[in-house]
């Protein structure tokens, strides 16, 4: 799942100052279960758009922003978006791209699109993957530092932890003590001692 | 010129050596005169690498100025700011113009210092830059290209000192399989715990050079057990401080205290004075260290 924010709403106004005629692709997959494109949110959006002046043609909810079709696809969905005269994505920045292959109109995302992750009983899991595209995930017992660690080390911790909390985000568990305690569970505290070699970023 | 900070690391003496800024700015007279206080005083002086993530003249530049000044530099160089490219490219450079000791560590991330939002790089960390080191010394790069004269750095690391910290410790290891010939490590100021840890690396063969940050007030003792790594300041040693007439005096009695404690237990002491070194003479002379 891509973890997504909603942009502030003052921001996406001032995106969208010299444009009329709004029509909003919301994203009924990642954004919607993060509340950042799913139905109530894009009503909510074109709610606001009006109530700041603005003229929302209409909205369509695919099933993924990320895997659109065709225009006429969309269209099939809400013929409005003929009358359109630029697009609102309330997707990740894949989805904003995928609809831009399709609509040729000025298109604008309405998120920021922070990381690959999930959830796990409830609960959001950010970062859990940056797509190297070189996975060695498999050497730290399921938990890659890579993404987690925000200096990627790949051999160990760094010297900046207190008290097993991250340098860099104080509230947040460095990943090399999470790393420890999931090895020792699995018996496989060995793997600790291997000394990995850099990873291969220019074959991505 | 005799450099012989390698020489003297597999030699049974005591060893100092010193942490030493670049400036901030071009104007080097300054912090070269100041530095010029640890002539005949220290074995080596290490030369921090934009340290706090606070930018400064490069490690290189600096080194290389302290050089020509007759000193024994030990340039630092992190993961922080430069790709394999950039570190490889560096560290010919800083071997061409007679740099010959390194210290290698990953270096603090750039939220921490006055460029917040940089882009940090770290391709490799510290154990892979070791690895990377001594593949310049075979006389290849990384990417097993022949060099036109290779090098021959006497290359050492950092590591904390917490014997608890089995993932610190099993790092500092791989740092020493990887062909790390010194470490220099965070500062001591539980003596106890440092022991500890000594027993703890006992199997690694690899001479350990303690560090030392003097206290210079009780808020900075606070600060240092509150965020600093591995750092533990007894609570013997708060109250001295919070006692002191004088807290700059009572910290470099304690610090030459530790020392006393420390030539018992380590190759040698890593002073990182913090600011200006006019101190430092007087604390190895408190400790009973002659001068070199």
């Amino acid at each position: 799942m891509i973890i997504t924010s909603a942009k502030p709403f003052e921001e996406i106004l001032s995106l969208l100052k010299d444009e009329d005629d709004i029509f909003v692709v919301g994203c009924n997959v990642c954004a919607a279960k993060l509340k950042t494109g799913g139905e109530p949110e894009v009503l909510e959006m074109c709610r606001r758009l009006e109530e700041s002046g603005k003229h929302v043609v209409g909205w369509v909810l695919p099933t993924a922003a990320c895997s659109i079709r065709s225009f006429e696809s969309l269209a099939e969905k809400n013929e409005k978006i003929k009358d359109a005269r630029c697009i609102l994505v309330m997707g990740c920045g894949s989805g904003v791209s995928a609809v831009s292959t399709v609509v040729d109109l000025p298109i604008y995302g309405s998120n920021n699109t922070l990381s690959l992750g999930g959830t796990s009983g409830g609960e959001l899991l950010s970062n859990q993957c940056v797509m190297c595209g070189d996975c060695t995930i498999n050497e730290y017992g399921g938990l890659c530092p890579k993404s987690q660690c925000p200096k990627a080390l790949l051999n160990g911790p760094c010297g900046g932890a207190v008290d097993g909390m991250c340098e860099v985000n104080r509230e947040k568990d460095c990943v090399w003590d999470l790393i420890y305690e999931r090895l020792k569970k699995i018996d496989r505290l060995d793997l600790l001692y291997v000394i990995h070699a850099p990873k291969e970023h220019g074959f991505k | 010129m005799h450099f012989n900070f390698r020489e003297k690391l597999n030699s049974r003496k005591f060893l100092v050596t010193v942490e030493v800024s670049p400036p901030k700015g071009t104007r080097f007279s300054a912090p070269v005169e100041d530095v010029s206080q640890l002539k005949g005083v220290a074995d080596a002086l290490n030369v921090t690498d934009n340290q706090c993530s606070i930018m400064h003249m490069s490690s290189l530049a600096f080194s290389k100025l302290l050089l020509d000044q007759g000193h024994e530099p030990v340039m630092q160089l992190t993961c922080r700011d430069r790709n394999r490219i950039g570190l490889q490219s560096d560290l010919l450079g800083a071997y061409a113009l007679g740099i010959r000791n390194i210290c290698l560590m990953t270096g603090d991330y750039p939220t921490c210092g006055d460029h917040p939002g940089s882009k940090p790089v770290y391709d490799l960390d510290s154990v892979q830059l070791i690895e990377l080191v001594r593949k310049l010394d075979s006389g290849i790069d990384l990417a097993g290209k022949k060099l036109d004269g290779g090098t021959s750095f006497c290359a050492g690391a950092v590591s904390g000192i917490d014997p608890e910290n089995t993932m610190q410790l099993i790092k500092l290891e791989k740092k020493v399989r990887c062909g790390a010939e010194f470490i220099q490590t965070q500062a001591v100021y539980d003596v106890g715990m440092f022991e500890e840890f000594m027993e703890a690396v006992n199997h690694l063969e690899v001479p350990i050079i303690a560090g030392l940050i003097p206290l210079k007030s009780l808020v900075m003792a606070e600060y240092m057990n509150k965020n600093i790594s591995g750092i533990h300041v007894p609570e013997e040693t708060m109250l001295r401080m919070k006692d002191a007439v004088s807290p700059i005096e009572e910290g470099l009695s304690i610090a030459s205290e530790t020392i006393k404690e420390l030539i018992k237990l380590s190759r040698g002491i890593h002073i990182m004075p913090i600011g200006s070194h006019k101190n430092t003479p007087k604390l190895l002379s408190m400790a009973g260290i002659s001068e070199k």
